[in-house]
């Protein structure tokens, strides 16, 4: 049995006026006076009764009884007593609260989205909430937001518990973590709250520097959603697009899919539980383009997230893909001449355009890393951030790893290639130094790092730091494969041969004219400012909400571009109960956490009760004469 | 209500109307005992007499008035018979008023002086003689009316009455106590008061017996003493002393207060009864009509 709490003790100091009320009482100052014939037949009934004693007056008179009641009730309840939960008081008390995508599924019994339910235990939080205690909301979607400060203000918790929506994105609780992690070097923190139903990976790249009580809602009702949409040039003018639908239970439907906003195909789709279906169409266009997919359900399904059933992508005209390749790289010319779709440049006889706009750029030129490009491979050049982490190992290196996941590297087989200019770390640096300066390594050597991978804003490079021409590397199988990859890449960047869905989150870069500004109205109406950049590059355009954004710049210029969740993990509903965290921590959601219970309204509402009751007893009517 | 005025018709006293006056002249009083004097009166005394009422016969001696010999008697059995009549004497009728500041509240003074005024005229219109006795304060002498008979004294009994205002502090057993100590000779007391006094009132009953009158007593309470309507706690004031009672949660205790009234009347009543006396309690709401009706008619006080 857990005794009461006081949140506010020294109210007790009240319970000193009992003394004047019992003073009052005796002494009678406010007694009203009435005027009788004689005292004899009242004297005589109190000598009978002997209230003279002061006990016994005291224990005749339930109304003295009453009146102390209410006031010990009243009393009590300003000493704001509460009945203690199992969550543990924390001064400062970060609330993590999930807002992705999955939060918006319903709980078929209740109707309840899961943040709705959230945000009743948030509300929770904030009624139980002691004078000394401060909280903080926090927003989990993709990133995070501070919500509110730490603060104790019930009205500005609760205002911002309303102001709380759903994004139509995957979670990652990293940020939020992270966002905790820095205001605990403010003020400390012992534990954060994470309420959430659990949508997340179990493995997260967190060392957590204070304790996670993570609160896991119940899952929400059977959902099915698309989870992949994309297209692959299949001729000049025809597109194969490929969808996949999964769902978290069985279910049944058809998928309907609009070009320009005319339905050109459908096909059904049977799915049980965690099961995935892919659906593939035929599109025909010799102009850019709009798809939509929509998803249309059985008449006795029930689908708990309606942000995953429609997804659109844009298909753009088909077009070959522009390479430039410095001619002393005679080995990547002759395998790019050999692949369809390719226009290669420079070509035979023709003069060097340094200002045209390329899709890919392969060069052994430092110079040539300034080409106009989505996508960029420089052989044996080191970059500018990491010339100084590296020095020449003069000695010939081999591959020892690779990450095969890389889309560059993906197929290749590198484990038989050398080199005989290869690159080593210097002995001051280390690998972590080299991701510190915004670079991955994708390959490392016998000496060090040997592919390098930077992305930016706009372009994707990628760095080999020993030339290929004095490796083995153009003999070897891989070097094909390579190149494929590397035009795939190039394609997809471009947006040529391969197109995927944007996801929301944050919109795709795009270059537009330095300086001009551009509207951006959301699919909710929403309107953010956005500035291109000095280098050309239209980016950070928050999509927190699936749908068609409307860019309009302030010549008039208008762009659409279509957000949507397509995530696999929010659609399957699927969850975990126990996260995992870097040094083997690990938060499990084995218990709903009980919030301190308060009862100082239900309190006041007795002393109400001691009040009226003490009331009708004051004002009963009299009892009849006996005869 | 006993004090209706008639503007039409002139009245006798403001105290009775002329209609309940009439009613009144038509009542006598009927003591349970022959406590009268001997002086001729209308009440019988036990003895045979000179009234119209027969009474008996015996047989005629020697000596006897021959006029008393019923002829008729003798002409039938040829033996003289002397026809009795019964002997009536005069009753004193005394009325002990109590004038104190108790009885002011809620028209118990006025409805103490209403019975004095109709004991009084049946009295005086049984040829009866009556004598008044209204006492005040503890010190104040009694306001006195003495030895008063015929129809027309109710004039001067009526005036006695009128002229009596509530005031003082005197309790009922010293009010008795100075009328007894005034007034000599039998008959019938008629104490009118509220009662309310912490005093036995045995002794003031046994001292009226003593002297031969036989007690009417009548107890007249407020609505307010009959049923007190308090609630909470008051701070209770004597309206003659100034004395004050503080009394916490007045209706808890109502019970009690009636069980003590209740006891107080019923120890009036069998003090008054073992005296051959009368008691009643009645209401000052209560008409004049309805006292004399419903209880002193009823309960054969009067006839």
């Amino acid at each position: 049995m857990s005794w009461p709490g006081f949140s506010a003790i020294t109210n007790a100091w009240w319970l000193l006026l009992l003394v004047p009320l019992l003073i009052f009482y005796f002494l009678k100052l406010k007694r009203p006076r009435v005027e009788i014939s004689s005292l004899a037949l009242w004297q005589s009934v109190l000598n009978d009764q002997r209230v003279n004693s002061p006990f016994q007056r005291f224990r005749r008179n339930i109304l003295l009884w009453l009146q102390m009641a209410a006031l010990i009730l009243l009393v009590v309840a300003s000493m704001q007593p509460f009945i203690p939960g199992t969550a543990e008081p924390a001064a400062f008390q970060p609330v993590l609260i999930d807002c992705s995508a999955s939060m918006a599924a319903r709980d078929p019994a209740s109707g309840k989205t899961r943040l709705e339910e959230a945000s009743e235990r948030v509300v929770g939080l904030i009624e139980s909430l002691k004078p000394d205690q401060k909280l903080s909301l926090i927003a989990v979607h993709s990133s995070a937001d501070r919500m509110t400060e730490f603060t104790s203000n019930r009205r500005v918790l609760l205002d911002a518990v309303k102001s709380l929506h759903v994004r139509d994105v995957a979670s990652r609780i990293e940020d939020a973590l992270r966002m905790t992690q820095a205001m605990a070097r403010t003020v400390p923190v012992e534990s954060a709250i994470l309420i959430s139903d659990g949508n997340f990976p179990r493995k997260v790249r967190f060392a957590l520097p204070f304790e996670l009580n993570y609160q896991q809602l119940a899952p929400g009702g059977p959902n099915a959603g698309i989870t992949a949409f994309n297209a692959r040039l299949a001729t000049e003018q025809s597109w194969d697009v490929f969808l996949r639908v999964e769902a978290s239970a069985d279910t049944y439907g058809r998928l309907i899919l609009r070009q320009d906003g005319q339905s050109i195909g459908e096909q059904p789709f049977v799915l049980g539980a965690s099961e995935s279906q892919r659906l593939t169409f035929q599109v025909n266009s010799d102009h850019s383009t709009e798809l939509e997919a929509r998803l249309e359900f059985g008449s006795r399904q029930v689908d708990s997230i309606d942000s995953d059933n429609i997804a659109w992508l844009d298909l753009p005209v088909a077009r070959p893909l522009r390479v430039y390749a410095t001619p002393s790289l005679d080995s990547f010319r002759r395998a790019l001449a050999a692949m369809p779709g390719v226009n290669l440049y420079p070509t035979d006889g023709q003069i060097e355009q340094r200002s045209a706009v390329y899709d890919l750029v392969i060069s052994d030129q430092t110079r040539d890393a300034r080409l106009t490009a989505s996508v960029h491979l420089l052989i044996g050049v080191v970059p500018d951030g990491v010339a100084s982490l590296v020095e020449p190992a003069r000695r010939s290196a081999q591959f020892l790893d690779w990450d095969r996941t890389a889309p560059l590297l993906r197929h290749a087989q590198l484990a038989d290639v050398e080199t005989a200019d290869a690159i080593k770390l210097t002995d001051s640096a280390d690998v972590g130094d080299v991701e510190a300066a915004g670079f991955s390594v994708l390959a490392s050597g016998t000496a060090g790092p040997m592919i390098l991978c930077q992305r930016n804003a706009s372009t994707l490079n990628y760095y080999t730091l020993f030339h290929t021409s004095r490796s083995t590397l153009e003999f070897r199988v891989a070097f094909p494969v390579l190149v494929a990859n590397l035009v795939q890449i190039a394609r997809q960047e471009a947006s040529i041969g391969n197109v995927s869905a944007v996801l929301t989150g944050v919109l795709p870069s795009m270059r537009r004219n330095v300086g001009a500004v551009y509207s951006v109205i959301g699919p909710d109406s929403s309107r953010q400012q956005v500035r291109v950049s000095n280098t050309g590059i239209l980016q950070g355009i928050t999509a927190s909400q699936a749908g068609r954004y409307e860019l309009i710049s302030d010549t008039g210029e208008s762009v659409s571009i279509a957000a949507n969740l397509l995530s696999a993990e929010e659609s399957t509903l699927k969850t975990v109960d126990r996260i995992e965290f870097d040094e083997q921590l690990t938060a499990s959601a084995t218990e709903t956490l009980q919030n301190d219970r308060p009862v100082w309204s239900l309190l006041t509402l007795l002393a109400l009760g001691v009040t009226l009751v003490e009331w009708w007893f004051f004002q009963r009517p009299g009892q009849r004469v006996r005869s | 209500m006993a004090r209706i005025e008639d503007d039409a018709k002139p009245q006798m006293t403001r105290l009775l109307s002329n209609e309940t006056l009439a009613r009144v002249e038509q009542m006598r009083l009927r003591p349970n005992r022959r406590l009268t004097n001997r002086a001729r009166g209308e009440h019988a005394a036990g003895v045979n007499g000179a009234s119209v009422d027969f009474t008996d016969y015996r047989n005629y001696v020697a000596g006897d008035d021959i006029r008393h010999v019923d002829w008729n008697i003798f002409a039938r059995l040829q033996r003289p018979y002397l026809k009795l009549y019964a002997h009536e004497e005069e009753l004193h009728v005394v009325v002990v008023l109590d004038a104190s500041l108790s009885m002011r509240s809620a028209e118990k003074f006025e409805r103490a002086r209403q019975l004095a005024a109709a004991f009084s005229t049946m009295a005086l219109l049984g040829t009866d003689r009556v004598s008044l006795f209204a006492g005040t304060g503890s010190d104040a002498p009694l306001a006195i009316l003495r030895g008063v008979s015929g129809r027309r004294a109710t004039r001067l009994v009526f005036e006695f009455l009128e002229n009596l205002e509530p005031e003082g502090d005197s309790t009922i057993d010293e009010t008795i106590a100075s009328t007894l100590r005034i007034h000599h000779g039998r008959g019938v007391a008629v104490v009118l008061s509220d009662f309310l006094t912490s005093r036995d009132m045995a002794g003031s009953f046994n001292r009226l017996s003593s002297a031969g009158l036989e007690i009417f007593g009548v107890q007249i309470l407020a609505p307010q003493e009959m049923d007190p309507d308090l609630t909470g706690d008051v701070r209770l004031v004597d309206c003659e002393t100034g004395q004050t009672l503080d009394v916490s949660s007045a209706r808890e205790l109502l019970d009690l207060y009636h069980e003590h009234r209740l006891g107080q009347h019923h120890y009036l009543l069998s003090q008054c009864r073992r005296r051959h006396g009368r008691f009643a309690t009645v209401s000052s709401e209560q008409s004049l009509e309805t006292i004399l009706r419903e209880t002193l008619l009823r309960q054969g006080w009067i006839q």
